[in-house]
């Protein structure tokens, strides 16, 4: 037996079998891929703030300005 | 773009490559096929990148993930080549043989041996060779070498493989 033969019995002993293979496949495939970018998000009480305030400018446009008093 | 077709066009091209690769670098096939599976997942998550990079630049890039992961997996591994070192200077006790297929899985064990003994450049570019089947040029791009060095140490590789078998052929001769 040739060092070649040996080396190529070896190669044959330690490559990953083609069922294991395509298992491995599957496996990865099947988990979600890329992460999905972070998207920047506004501070939770963003919205209540600005309605608020918006709340507050309406009712103060209704008012007579204090210099037409 | 496909996604799945295009992962699968470089899991098919590389997988044999990888498992080779961590296959010399572990020492063995087990931990190999779970440290080919942490490559590829990074591939499949990063796959909008790499699908617009030339074939040897998406190999290369491959090959640095599994070098980062195999670093990991060295330091794991450290503890358990100290007793592997410390079991070593038991005499092998191999029962006396029956077959050809005995012979043949005795002598099978004994590659395996000295390819692990192998110095750790020495076995990776054997296994690449050998196991991944690719050619000194190809593993001078995935390692970052010269082809020479490659050649140089695939030479080295076999010598050292060809008096351990040497050896087991005759084991009475004593240099």
């Amino acid at each position: 037996m040739s060092l070649d033969d040996d080396l190529a019995a070896w190669a044959a002993a330690v490559r990953l079998p083609d069922a294991e293979a395509a298992a491995i496949f599957q496996r990865i495939v099947a988990t979600s891929g890329p992460a999905p970018a972070a998207v920047p998000r506004l501070a939770p009480s963003w919205w209540r703030d600005f309605s608020a305030g918006f709340a507050a400018r309406m009712i103060d446009s209704t008012r007579p300005a204090r210099w037409a008093a | 773009m496909d996604r799945e077709a295009e992962f699968r066009r470089l899991y098919q091209a590389n997988r044999v490559a990888v498992h080779a690769y961590f296959t010399g670098r572990v020492g063995g096939p087990e931990p190999a096929a779970d440290l080919m599976q942490d490559v590829f997942l990074r591939v499949w998550q990063h796959l909008e990148e790499l699908a617009d990079l030339p074939e040897d630049r998406q190999r290369a890039w491959i090959f640095t993930v599994a070098r980062n992961l195999s670093v990991d997996a060295y330091r794991h591994q450290h503890t358990r080549a100290a007793t592997e070192r410390a079991l070593a200077h038991e005499p092998a006790r191999l029962p006396a043989p029956a077959s050809a297929a005995v012979l043949a899985a005795e002598r099978a064990a004994i590659v395996g041996e000295a390819i692990r003994r192998l110095p750790e450049q020495q076995r990776v570019t054997l296994a690449l060779a050998a196991a991944g089947m690719m050619t000194s040029a190809d593993i001078a791009a995935a390692l970052g070498v010269p082809a020479g060095t490659v050649r140089y140490r695939l030479s080295l590789a076999r010598r050292s493989l060809a008096e351990a078998l040497g050896h087991y052929d005759d084991p009475g001769e004593e240099k």
